[in-house]
Order: C-alpha cells, then structure tokens, then sequence
C-alpha cells in the first residue's frame, strides 16, 4: 500500500497555540484524519488538523524532516 | 553529512545538545537510536496481541472496554515507534511484515500466553510498570527531540494501563480465595519474568554506547532497583508473596531466588530449586522465543497479504 507522512497538529484548548504533536503514515487524506483522531487520543483536543509533509515548506533550515522542499518546494 | 564527528556529538549531548534530525547524527548514534527504537516498538506491537488474547477472559463489557482501550493503546504506541524509525531510515514496512517470528525484539515476556484475568491485570501491574520506568527514563534523558516528544502521549497512557493493573490486583487480592490464589500464581511467574526483562547486571554489561549517546539516563540495574522500588511495597501491601526484600543496610532491593535461572515455559514455573544459570544462558531462552511467538506475530499481520492484493 502506497502511504505518504502526514503531519499532526493540534490544540487542546480555546487560546493556546497550534502544536505539532506527531505524525501519521496514511494512504490519503481521508484516511489521514481517520489515523490521526485514533492515535493521538490522549486528549480532547479542541482543534486537530493534518497536513501532507510533501506541503511543508521550510523557510530557515536546509536539513531535517522537511528538507524534500528545501529549495523553494512547491511553487 | 553529521555535523560532528563521534566524539563530538558525545560530548555535545552530555551537555544537554538535542539532535532533531537524522542529518546531525553519527551512524554510532543512528544505529545505537534503531537499537533502541526497534525494541521500543516491537515491545508496544507485540503487547496488543498479547492483551488482546487474554481481553476475553475478561468479567463484564465494562471490563471489556478498558482491556481494549489499553490493547488500542499499544497499537497506536507502536505505530508511532515504527513512524520514528522511518525517519531514521528504516523501514516499517519491513520490520513489521518482513521479519521471521523469532527476530523481532520484544521481551520473552511478551511470548508467554496470558491465561486468565488475574494474568492480564497482572501484565498491567508489572509489564506496563516495566514500560514505565525505561521510558520514562528516556523521556527524562534522550538527546533525540522527536522521541522525547513522541513520549508525553504514551507514558500518560501507559500510567492508565498500570492504575488499571493495580486496581484490579487490589480487588482481586482483597476477594480472596479463588481469586487470590489464582494472583498469587500469576504474580509468581510474571515477577521473576520482569525482573529478567531489564537484561544483564551491570557488571557484565557490554558497552552500547545508549549512556554515551545520553539515550537512557540509568542503568539496566538501577532501573531493576526503580521497578522493585514501587513493585514490592505494592505486592506487599496487598499480602501477596514475592521473592525481593528491602535491605536496610545496603538500601536496595535484593532478590530471594538465584538470578538469573531457568524457567519452564510450559508449566509457567521459574526452577529456582535448579539453581543460578549464566546470561549466556538466558539469551538462549530468549533467542529460541516463548510458546506464543509465532500465534502473536501471525495474528497481527494474517490478512496482510490478502488485503494487499485485492487493494493494489
Ligand atoms: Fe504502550
Ligand atoms: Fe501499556
């Protein structure tokens, strides 16, 4: 099955910031959201989102997680 | 390209120097990280069939719920261990479904069937104790941000499953008879089987460079002396009988029985009578794997192949 890194990111409350909380393989989006509810549940989060890690573009570094789009990424 | 060079990036982390990304690591650090993860996520993965077998032993839906809550867990936890490896450059794909049986690297406890209720709370009250005090260790220590982030979710969720086990151990303790009995039994082989869990004694420990590289803070044997630390005065204080007293003098836990020694798998019994076996002989045991291994592997990747097929 052909999965691709999706980002976890989420609140647990009204005012606080947005975080990055981990990461889930999934086969799409839909599926995505499904995986990341399921296994980062430790919380009632008030807002979770996730993004393809392909979407990410990095500003400052040239290494780590995101640095496929290193060189301007995406247009 | 690291950054730095061994020496370097050991002297860095002692500092208190958080690595964030494969790029910075040595491949000393890397392989001893893989090391460490790998046996982190089989450990999780192979705990869900384990738990999951032993769920339908389980007193009441209520009860149900909570047992699959924990086994959901797990899964989730090891999911995220496999996902850490990924970015260390390996892949889930073939540790998860290209592995024999016998090479993955959970503890032998995880081999053992577990066969009652009283076992199953038990493997909360003492497994997932285990799982508490190594990885609340690294939690404290690593030098690798992303796992010591990854950590908060499972040590909170792991405190659930050992509440679960000692509540459970304190109603099945206070029943008596049957009830009792049959914690007492599960108690003396599960308790010797954790004991051995946290691997050689310190004299004998090979160098893995998981201190140097700061991926664990402690000791495999001040990690034994955490455990017992919290275990005995539990058991202790629910009557229940284990071989490990507090020792005035030396302020420490010493063990009553040879360790380590042999232990017969099929009659769930540890031949203390036998006497002191070596650690060469331990990994034997272990290497040769418990009776349920290949039922507990097999079960959570059967419908792989199928699925795979009909999908692609
Ligand atoms: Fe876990
Ligand atoms: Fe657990």
């Amino acid at each position: 099955m052909r999965e691709e890194v999706f980002d976890v990111f989420a609140r647990k409350e009204r005012g606080e910031p947005l975080r990055h909380i981990g990461y889930v393989d999934a086969p799409d989006a839909a599926l995505a959201r499904v995986y990341a509810w399921n296994t980062y549940d430790e919380e009632r989060w008030f807002e979770m989102c996730v993004v393809p890690r392909a979407a990410i573009i990095p500003v400052n570094r040239t290494d780590g997680p995101f640095a496929a789009n290193a060189k301007g990424g995406a247009a | 390209m690291a950054a730095f060079t061994d020496e370097e990036l050991k002297a860095r982390v002692q500092d208190g120097y958080i690595v964030e990304s494969v790029d910075e690591m040595t491949e000393g650090y890397r392989k001893a990280l893989v090391v460490q993860l790998t046996v982190q996520a089989d450990t999780e993965l192979m705990s869900a069939p384990s738990y999951w077998m032993a769920a339908r032993h389980a007193p009441s839906t209520n009860t149900q719920v909570s047992a699959h809550a924990i086994i959901q867990d797990e899964l989730a936890h090891a999911n995220i261990a496999y996902r850490l490896l990924e970015d260390l450059g390996e892949s889930k794909e073939q540790l998860v479904y290209g592995r024999e049986p016998h090479e993955f690297k959970h503890p032998y406890g995880f081999d053992q069937p577990l066969d009652n209720w009283a076992e199953l709370v038990v493997a909360n009250g003492f497994f997932d104790r285990a799982g508490i005090t190594l990885l609340s260790d690294v939690y404290q220590n690593t030098s690798y941000g992303p796992l010591k982030r990854a950590l908060v979710k499972v040590d909170m969720e792991e405190t659930f499953h050992l509440r679960h086990g000692e509540v459970w151990m304190r109603r099945l303790a206070k029943a008596g008879g049957e009830a009792r009995e049959m914690l007492q039994r599960a108690v003396d082989w599960m308790f010797p089987m954790t004991l051995e869990w946290f691997g050689l004694p310190d004299d004998l420990k090979r160098h893995s460079g998981q201190l140097d590289y700061r991926l664990k803070g402690l000791t495999n044997d001040q990690l034994r002396q955490v455990w017992m630390s919290s275990t005995v005065p539990l058991c202790e204080g629910l009557g229940l009988k284990v071989p490990a007293h507090y020792d005035e003098q030396s302020e420490q836990y010493v063990l009553d029985y040879p360790f380590p020694c042999q232990y017969d798998a099929e009659a769930k019994h540890w031949l203390f009578e036998d006497g002191e076996i070596t650690w060469d002989q331990v990994f034997e045991r272990w290497k040769a794997r418990g009776p349920m291994n290949e039922i507990y592997v097999e079960s959570v990747r059967r419908s792989r192949g199928t699925l795979e097929g009909w999908l692609n």
